[in-house]
Formats: structure tokens, C-alpha cells, sequence
């Protein structure tokens, strides 16, 4: 969230300072653990209106602001919009109808054929590689990003507009004013995305432990994210431009950052599994842990005041809500620099 | 007024129990127990990590609510995770009640009846209160009661099926054999008039999670639980009419002369 702020921000005439707790090449917040899914109508689901207006805004600005970024720094971001599969397997197969009976209830009248359901040569057709399964649904309006391309392109547009990037500082944030262990920094404005590190200042701010295997195989490839329903996990492959394919994702009320458990592993592995047989044979090549930042209502929140702007509680939905609540934070800041001027 | 529900030496207004999973944020679980009214909750801690206690905020949020907690042992497959995971979960809750899960098949999280008396004895032996959620067998349920268990949880259907009552026969026989022990609906009510039906059979409680936690309102169906397992004990006590073949007018039918008023026939 902050990278992308950042670099909205360094679009316009100001002088900007980025603090990052961990390093710059790995970020030690969520953004680098998750898998990039752009979902607004599946997670619309299981939670609030406010985040599928936010992502589908979202959805909207990704599309100008990845191609943008790509002509910048002349490396892909790799932002796709073919939108995703939804299935369900042999005994699950009740989950379906459930899926689509309740996003048709919280869906706009006029959002209503976002939500196709597939049959089976339907399903073939969009995604060879879900050859065992009878139906699907396919949602339109998604998208996904390759955060571990979008990273480093970000990071290195900041250093082409001649940001300040301070790595390894964990700071607190104060109006105008910004704390490390040994020194004080003054700015107009500040403006706080610490997630969890901003539990001094938010109320009730928790992590929540998602945990996520990278796979790597030549024998089956998936076109678009797909999420394959269960009555008691919400689990998603995302295919990546490298072959490689992200399963995620636990949902663990704890903020324990320890390695992935022998548990979650067998769940994501066999969820993958039963996507397609020849995912038996992949490597596992990476596991990723990391706790998202959520407030009681699980929704995101954006305090201002003068001098300093507070977002956090992205939660689940980091690559999701990101520009919808960078563009706020856009319009609050130039706001409060005209006061200040 | 209903009776009290009386478990362990404490009596509860309420005689609905509430689980805290699955909910769309812990703002709407907290909403949905005030809703419901339950005094007592479950809450679970197997994934969590309890040892590091990394799930404290959410723990504590929980705790504010104020009701009877309600640790249980969901994901333990045998008698000694059960007991580890109990002994944590008494220090970290202050609490010695005790919901027992022991899962005997992963995919519907039938209760395993070996393990479950194997556990309970233990448990109780260690000063536990022990509440089992349990299969509608009427051998287990005594298995269980001989160990010294004084609340049975046998269940409607597994899991997170919303099925209601699957097996009426064995609930009602748990009901009649067992006329004393405090019997409740654990798992698979899917709807208030299901809760209802449990309390009208006689039950003493019922408990439930995913109804709620799942439904598009689960506020509003918090409530709608706690008017229908209300009205169902309340129908269980003031005692439900015998059902009858035909209809019987309550008031004699002055107006048509008596040969014409045929007697019913049997079928």
C-alpha cells in the first residue's frame, strides 16, 4: 500500500521519503506474501458492499496504472483481466449453487451475468485443465496481479522519481512527524501503512496468519485464478507468467509467523491436487507465511487529521482495495497540502 | 417462564449456545451473540498456536462479551492432543468447562466414540467439565455418563450440514432413557424451526455456528434462533397437544342435528 501511494504521490511535484520496517528488496509486510487476486465478486461473499465498490474501482485503475508503470520502468506487472473459475469437487458439489445464490443476492441487478455458470464443455473450453469437473462458474469482472513483479517495478519507479527510500527503519507516525530509534524526521504530512506495525495507534488492529505454497510444474498450466470451494476453507491457484502457481490461502485467527504447519500444507497441497493429477508431480519451491492486517469489522480503515493520514486493515484484500484507497489518499493529501500552502 | 438451563451447578437463562467461527468479522460475531442472548460460547484454539498465545486479541475480544466460554478441541484426533490442548486452553481462559471434540473422520468430523470416553475419563479425573460433543447412540451417551460426564452433546447431523434432526428416533430414545442428564443439540441445525423441533422433542439446549455465522444476516438469523429455541421450550413445557387424525371442533356444532354428524373412520 505504501509503495503504491508513494508512487502516485511522486507523480506530482512533491518530495517524498519512504520508510520500510524490513528490506526493500523483500518487504517484510503481507504484499509479498500474497497472491495477487483482484476478486471482487468472490469476495463479495464474505464480506461487505464497501469492498466490491472499492474493487471494482479498483479493477478499473489497475488496468492504466499497471501499463503506466510498465512503460515507465520497461519490465510486465503482469495485470491480467480474464476474470476467474469457480468449481467444486465430487462431494462439495452442493457448494456451488450456494456460492451463486448468495453473490446473486448481494450483486447489483445489473451485475447479474458476471456470474456465469459453466458447463461442462463451457468449462473445457475457458480451462482445458479442469478436465474432471462436471460445472463451474465463471466470474467475469477479476482480475490478478503478479505482486512479485509489481514489487520491484514499483520500487524502481520510486527511485526514477528520486524518492527517498530508507530500508530497515521501523518507524512510529505522529502528525507532521516521523520517529526512528534515533532520530526525528519532519514532513508536511505523514502518512501511516505500517499494518501491523501500527498497532501503537489503531484500536483493536489484528493479524491474521495466511499461509500460501508456490508450485512449479510443466505438466498442467491454468489460464486464470481459480478458487475451489469447500465447506470449511476458501482456497484459490493462481497461475503465474513463470509457470509457477500460487495455493493459498489459510485464514488463521493468530499472529504467529511461524513456518507453515504440516496441516495447512496437506490442505493447500491436496486442494491443488484435486484441481488436476499431474500437480502431484510439481516441486514445491516455496511456502509463505504472513498475517494480515484486519480491524473487527474486517473492513479498511482511512483516519485523517492534519499532518497525518492513518490506512490500514487492508486484510485480506491488499491487492484488491490498493488504488481505490490510494486515489482517497491521493485527494486527502492535495487537500491538506493546500491548506498547508 | 421457561425453566432455567442448569449445567454443571450453574444455571443459564439462555438455552442456546453459540460457536465464534466462521463469522464475516469478529465485530459481526460479537453483534450476532448479543442477538442470540447465549450465555455460553465455543471458541476454538487448535490452529492458533496457543502456546505462543498469538491469538490473544481475538480471544480477548470474546472474553469481553462476558458469557460462560466455552474451549473446545475441534482438529484433535486422539485422546492425548485432547488433553494437551485442554490443559492450555484451562490456563489461558481461566476455565475448566470443557467442550470435548474428538474427530474420528476428517471429512465430516464424526465424533470418534473410543477416543471420546478414552478422553473424557481422563479429563474428568483432571477436574475438567467436560461437555462431549458425541454421536445420537444411546450406548455411547452412557459410556460417556459412566466416566462421569453430566452433560451430553449428541448431535442432529455432522457438522456444518444444516440437516437438522437427521436421526428423531435416537434423539427421542437419548430423550426418554436419560430422562435426567442435561441433552444438547450439538451440530447440523440448519434452521430455527429445526432448534425449535430440538427443544419441542425436549431437549435441554441446543448448539449451533454455522447457521448463524453463515447466513447472508447472521444478526438477524442470531435472532431468529434465540425466538426459536425459546418458543420451543416454552412449547416442551407447557406440554404439546397429542396430534389427532381428524379435526375435532372445540365447540359442539349446534346447528346440524346429531345423525348427520358422522363419526370419523379410521383408517
Amino acid at each position: 500500500m505504501g509503495r503504491l501511494l508513494a508512487w502516485r504521490l511522486s507523480r506530482q511535484d512533491l518530495e517524498i521519503t519512504l520508510f520500510e520496517a524490513g528490506s526493500l528488496a523483500v518487504p517484510a509486510g503481507a504484499c509479498w506474501a500474497a497472491a495477487g487476486m483482484i476478486s471482487p465478486l468472490s469476495e463479495l461473499v464474505h464480506s461487505e458492499q464497501k469492498i466490491y465498490q472499492l474493487g471494482l474501482r479498483s479493477l478499473a485503475l489497475w488496468e492504466p496504472w499497471a501499463a503506466e508503470l510498465e512503460a515507465l520502468v520497461g519490465r510486465p506487472v503482469s495485470f491480467r483481466r480474464a476474470g476467474s473459475i469457480v468449481v467444486a469437487h465430487g462431494r462439495d458439489r452442493a457448494e456451488l449453487p450456494m456460492f451463486v445464490r448468495e453473490l446473486q443476492s448481494k450483486l447489483p441487478s445489473d451485475s447479474a451475468a458476471d456470474v456465469r455458470p459453466l458447463d461442462r464443455a463451457q468449462l473445457q473450453k475457458l480451462e482445458p485443465a479442469l478436465e474432471s469437473f462436471e460445472t463451474g462458474i465463471f466470474l467475469r469482472d477479476e482480475g490478478d496481479i503478479d505482486n512479485r513483479r509489481l514489487l520491484p517495478v514499483l520500487l524502481e519507479s520510486l527511485r526514477q522519481q528520486r524518492v527517498t527510500l530508507r530500508e530497515h527503519t521501523a518507524v512510529t507516525c505522529e502528525r507532521n512527524t516521523i520517529v526512528t530509534e534515533d532520530a526525528q524526521y519532519h514532513f508536511d504530512c505523514v502518512i501511516d501503512c505500517r499494518g501491523l506495525g501500527a498497532k501503537d495507534a489503531i484500536n483493536g488492529l489484528r493479524g491474521v496468519r495466511g499461509e500460501v505454497l508456490v508450485v512449479q510444474t510443466n505438466e498442467v498450466q491454468l489460464q486464470r485464478p481459480v478458487r475451489l470451494l469447500h465447506p470449511r476453507y476458501q482456497l484459490y491457484a493462481v497461475p503465474r507468467s513463470d509457470g509457477s502457481t500460487v495455493i493459498g490461502a489459510t485464514e488463521i485467527e493468530s499472529e504467529d509467523l511461524s513456518p507453515i504447519s504440516v496441516r495447512s500444507t496437506m490442505e493447500l497441497s491436496s486442494a491443488l491436487y484435486s484441481l488436476h493429477p499431474a500437480f502431484a508431480e510439481a516441486r514445491i519451491v516455496e511456502s509463505r507465511v504472513n498475517c494480515r492486517p484486519a480491524t473487527m469489522d474486517n473492513l479498511p480503515t482511512v483516519h485523517c487529521e492534519p499532518g497525518l493520514v492513518r490506512l490500514n486493515g487492508l486484510y485480506r484484500h491488499g491487492y484488491l482495495l490498493a488504488p481505490a484507497l490510494a486515489e482517497q489518499v491521493e485527494k486527502i493529501i492535495a487537500q491538506q497540502l493546500s491548506e498547508v500552502a | 417462564m421457561a425453566t432455567q438451563l442448569s449445567l454443571y451447578g450453574k444455571t443459564f437463562a439462555s438455552r442456546l449456545l453459540v460457536g465464534t467461527a466462521l463469522y464475516p468479522s469478529p465485530a459481526v460475531m460479537r453483534a450476532s451473540v448479543e442477538a442470540s442472548a447465549a450465555e455460553i460460547i465455543t471458541l476454538s484454539l487448535r490452529r492458533q498456536n496457543p502456546e505462543q498465545q498469538q491469538g490473544k486479541i481475538l480471544w480477548d475480544y470474546i472474553r469481553e462479551s462476558g458469557c460462560q466460554l466455552l474451549p473446545n478441541t475441534a482438529g484433535c484426533k486422539t485422546p492425548r492432543e485432547v488433553i494437551a490442548l485442554a490443559e492450555m486452553s484451562r490456563e489461558i481462559f481461566a476455565t475448566d468447562w470443557l467442550k470435548l471434540e474428538v474427530v474420528g473422520d476428517d471429512y465430516n468430523l464424526q465424533p470418534d466414540p473410543y477416543g471420546l470416553v478414552e478422553a473424557a475419563r481422563e479429563l474428568i479425573k483432571r477436574g475438567f467439565k467436560v461437555l462431549p460433543y458425541c454421536t445420537d447412540d444411546l450406548v455411547v451417551c452412557r459410556k460417556l455418563l459412566d466416566v462421569g460426564c453430566e452433560v451430553l452433546m449428541p448431535w442432529g447431523a455432522p457438522i456444518g450440514t444444516g440437516q437438522g434432526l437427521l436421526n428423531r428416533y435416537n434423539l427421542q430414545t437419548l430423550r426418554e432413557r436419560l430422562p435426567d442428564i442435561p441433552l444438547i443439540v450439538d451440530a447440523g441445525i440448519g434452521a430455527p424451526s429445526q432448534a425449535a423441533e430440538a427443544m419441542e422433542l425436549g431437549f435441554d439446549a441446543v448448539l449451533l455456528n454455522t447457521a448463524i455465522a453463515k447466513a447472508q444476516e447472521p444478526v438477524l438469523m442470531a435472532r431468529a434462533f434465540k425466538l426459536a429455541v425459546e418458543s420451543g421450550r416454552c412449547a416442551f413445557e407447557a406440554g404439546l397437544m397429542t396430534k389427532r387424525q381428524t379435526a375435532s371442533p372445540s365447540t359442539p356444532t349446534l346447528d346440524m342435528p346429531f345423525w348427520q354428524q358422522v363419526a370419523p373412520t379410521e383408517p
